[in-house]
Parts: C-alpha cells; sequence; structure tokens
C-alpha cells in the first residue's frame, strides 16, 4: 500500500468503516510508515477531541469580560457612524452600485489580461507548493525506512509530537483533580515508565544520531505517551 | 431519678405502640435500600447472538475475562464496585457494546468494574480498559484486541484468531495460541515481560526490538535472522513467514516458546 492509498483510507479507518482487508494492509503500512503515522495521530487527535467534547467548547478564561469588549466595541462602532453628516454615509455599496459600468475595449482588455495574470501566478506557486510538499513526504518516507536520518529532521518530527504532548497534558492536568488518588497514582506510575524509555531512546540518539533502533524507540514511546495522555485526558 | 426510670421506659413504649405503621415503614424502606445497593453491585444479561459476533468492551478500571461456550449466547456478567457505577449494554447489528466510559460520563468515581463474559467461539472480541487484568481464552474469531491503556497483565489463551493486539504499559503479555496464515499478530509493553506460546511448525515474519537486548527465540531461532542495535532488534522470517508478528517492549524481555 503506498501512502497516498493509505491517507485515502486513515479517515474511514478512524471512523470504524473499513473492510478488514484494507485494514490490515493499513496497519501494516502504519507501522511501517512515520509520515502515514503522523497524520493517522493528528487526525485522531481533533477526531477525539471532537467527540470527547460533543460540540461543547471551553469558554474562553473570562467570558463576561469578552463579551463586555466585544459590546463596547459595536457600540463604539455606532456611535462613530451616527454623528457622520447626511451626506457622506453614502457607503461603499451605494456607491458601487450607482456607479456606471460602462467600460471601454482597451479597459476591458486590460483587465481581461490581468486576470489571466493573476491566475497564472496562483497556479504557479500553488504547483511549486505541492511539488515541494511531494519531496518533503519522499524526504520522510526515506527516513522511516531508515535511508536517511537526519537528526534536524528527527528533532522536528519530536517538536511536533512535543507540541501535541504539552497540550493534552494540559487536558489531563485539568481532569485530574477528579481522579480517585488510586489513579493518580497509576497514571503518574505509567507516566514515569514511559519517560524513562523515551529518555533513554534520547541518551542512546545523542550518543549516536545515527541509531535507527533508537530512533524507531523513540517514536514508539513518544506514541505512547501520547496515546496515555488521550486516554486518561477522557477521565 | 430512680423513680424516673420506669416513667421514661413506659414512655418510649408507649410511643411505638402509638406509632407502629410508623416503624414498619421504616423497616420496609431499610430493606428496599438495601437491596437495592445490592443489586446495584452485580448484573449479569445473557443477548442472543449470531455466531460470529463483535463484542466492544470498553471498560475504565477492573478486570475483563472472555471465555468461549458452544451457544449463540453472549452472558455479560459485571460486579460493580460501586453502587453508583451504571452498565447499559447496547445490542446492535454487529454484536454487543459495553461502553463504561460513555455510561458514566460526568460521574466521579465509578470504582472497579470487573466484567465476565462468555462469547460464542468464532467471536470477535475488542477489550479496553484503562487499568486491570484482560484474559481472554479459547477465542476463533477474526480479532482479539485487548488494549490496557496503563497497567495490567494480558493473558490470551487457545487464540487462533487472524488478527491480534496485546497492549500494556505496565504489565505481562502472555499469548498462547496459533498464527494464522495472513494474519497480523502484535505484542506491545512498556515494562512487562512479553511470551509467546506457539506450535513448533508455526510460521510468521517477525519484528521483535527492546532495548534491555532479552530477545529469545528459543526453537524459532534460524541463521536467517538479521540482528540490528547490537542485540536490540531481530528481524527475520520463520517458516515461509506467512503472518506477520511484531513484538516491543521498552524495559522487559521478549520469550518464544513451543507449544
Amino acid at each position: 500500500m503506498n501512502c497516498d492509498k493509505c491517507q485515502d483510507l486513515i479517515s474511514d479507518f478512524l471512523d470504524g468503516s473499513i473492510s478488514h482487508q484494507d485494514q490490515s494492509y493499513l496497519s501494516a503500512h502504519l507501522e511501517e510508515c512515520l509520515s502515514c503515522g503522523e497524520v493517522r495521530d493528528d487526525l485522531q487527535s481533533i477526531v477525539g477531541f471532537c467527540r470527547t467534547q460533543r460540540g461543547q467548547y471551553e469558554a474562553p478564561p473570562n467570558e463576561k469580560a469578552l463579551w463586555l469588549r466585544i459590546r463596547n466595541m459595536i457600540e463604539a462602532g455606532a456611535s462613530v457612524a451616527t454623528p457622520a453628516p447626511a451626506g457622506s454615509r453614502r457607503g461603499f455599496w451605494n456607491n458601487w452600485t450607482a456607479r456606471s459600468w460602462e467600460l471601454s475595449f482597451p479597459q476591458l482588455a486590460a483587465m481581461a489580461a490581468a486576470i489571466v495574470l493573476i491566475v497564472s501566478l496562483s497556479t504557479a506557486v500553488g504547483l511549486r507548493r505541492w511539488q515541494s510538499g511531494a519531496v518533503d513526504g519522499k524526504f520522510q518516507g526515506s527516513a522511516q525506512n531508515g535511508l536517511s536520518v537526519g537528526s534536524i529532521d528527527v528533532r522536528n518530527r519530536i517538536s511536533q509530537q512535543q507540541q501535541l504532548i504539552s497540550y493534552w497534558n494540559q487536558r489531563v492536568e485539568y481532569n485530574k483533580a477528579r481522579w480517585n488518588p488510586q489513579m493518580r497514582e497509576t497514571f503518574d506510575r505509567n507516566l514515569a515508565v514511559i519517560d524513562q524509555a523515551v529518555n533513554d531512546s534520547f541518551d542512546s540518539l545523542s550518543k549516536n544520531p545515527h541509531d535507527e533502533v533508537s530512533e524507531e524507540m523513540l517514536n514508539t514511546a513518544l506514541n505512547e505517551k501520547l496515546s496515555l495522555l488521550k486516554e486518561f485526558a477522557e477521565l | 431519678m430512680i423513680g424516673m426510670l420506669p416513667t421514661l421506659a413506659e414512655a418510649s413504649r408507649t410511643s411505638l405502640s402509638r406509632k407502629p405503621a410508623l416503624f414498619a415503614l421504616l423497616l420496609v424502606f431499610v430493606a428496599l435500600n438495601t437491596t437495592g445497593a445490592l443489586a446495584q453491585q452485580h448484573l449479569s444479561k445473557r443477548y442472543p447472538v449470531r455466531s460470529n459476533v463483535r463484542v466492544e468492551l470498553k471498560n475504565i478500571s477492573g478486570t475483563i475475562t472472555v471465555e468461549s461456550w458452544n451457544r449463540d449466547e453472549v452472558k455479560l456478567s459485571a460486579t460493580m464496585e460501586s453502587p453508583a457505577a451504571n452498565v447499559s449494554p447496547r445490542q446492535t447489528a454487529d454484536g454487543l457494546i459495553v461502553d463504561v466510559m460513555a455510561d458514566n460520563r460526568g460521574r466521579n468515581d465509578i470504582g472497579d468494574v470487573n466484567f465476565k463474559l462468555q462469547v460464542p467461539v468464532n467471536s470477535s472480541v475488542d477489550l479496553e480498559t484503562k487499568r486491570g487484568q484482560i484474559t481472554v481464552s479459547n477465542i476463533r474469531g477474526g480479532l482479539v484486541r485487548a488494549h490496557v491503556s496503563s497497567e495490567g497483565d494480558i493473558e490470551l489463551y487457545g487464540i487462533t484468531a487472524s488478527q491480534v493486539f496485546a497492549q500494556n504499559l505496565i504489565g505481562n503479555i502472555f499469548f498462547d495460541g496459533q498464527f494464522s496464515r495472513g494474519g497480523t499478530y502484535q505484542f506491545q509493553s512498556g515494562k512487562g515481560e512479553i511470551s509467546i506460546r506457539i506450535p513448533s511448525d508455526s510460521a510468521f515474519s517477525l519484528v521483535a526490538s527492546t532495548p534491555t537486548r532479552k530477545i529469545a527465540l528459543g526453537p524459532f531461532w534460524n541463521d536467517g535472522f538479521k540482528s540490528l542495535g547490537d542485540g536490540r532488534k531481530y528481524v527475520g522470517d520463520v517458516g515461509d513467514g506467512r503472518s506477520s508478528v511484531m513484538v516491543t517492549t521498552f524495559q522487559g524481555s521478549i520469550t518464544f516458546l513451543r507449544k
């Protein structure tokens, strides 16, 4: 299975609406392909977050203050608009609709040329971005196959994963007060085991930055940590 | 003082004799409450199902034991530590879903809920718990998934499912069964021993990793195995490598045993 096919199926996989055969191919691919694994993890976090929240999202820290500021801004806008003389109150829309739209041939030609130029430029930029994305994907693919393991690439991936971990960590801390002491101890004990695995892999990688086994272990441990945090965040 | 005692006793007797109905009501109320609390602590239900039913169970804390039997029926027994716990199994077209997490959303602490399930032998079982041991015996369906988010042993006996996933963080994993042709088998532990007992003629493609270097392939070792990272990872085929097996533990050993 290639990455495109895999990423097409990930959404169905998370919904549980995938055939057994596809699921086994997908699972096998996800075990091998870090970039697809990351896509799966990201999508899973988003879906998980939405499922957990069930359409109810946390209010901003000071909801009343926020609404007060919004109301003040609206009122301020209205009070500025009120004293304006009647003659100057013709809005943009009025001007736009009242305007005469008879254009000469050179004006029409210039407009058509401008449209063609804008469309060409945006297509070129889009294509370039798409190509660079494809190259990045290929690079990641080769890295996970162990053909090219760059320490910068590893650090980038770790940094991305750390951001996710930090987000879920905050959610765990928020909910932790509700758990019983036994559950808190269990969580801390298990987190310590994972942190130990992460630290050991980091140590090995700092000694040998090209050690693929340590890199794999680090990835697995970070995924495990993320998974632990996500699962306990919903408690 | 002495003269007052009979008067008081007499008064209380009189008071009780005046309100026999109230007293009886109080007794009935206490009895009903006690019965209610006891009924809350244990649940036992049976569900008629097809032979290849899928059973999904998501627990928070407590043990899960699954056994097979020769009936097209699922028997679910749950023992709840807290009377506040709610378990509401849901039967769907595919099978049976028990989601303790969803059933108790918003409640603070529901304690342990221990499950025992008896399912048809060709069932698929998908079991999850945040904490607690999972034991599955004699299942021959498509899937056996045992996932313990934190700590708890996983024991799988007599399993011939084509997909087996066993994962925990602290705790041992024991698998006793057979690998099916084209099947996928994954075992992962954070801190625990992983033991796999299979027939000597098993054929599989293996990726086994542990930083502790404690990988014992025993009778399944052959010269085709490649050691990576100074013995922290072994990759290779046994027989024609017809099924895929992946075993990982961060702080533990991996042992293959012959049946």
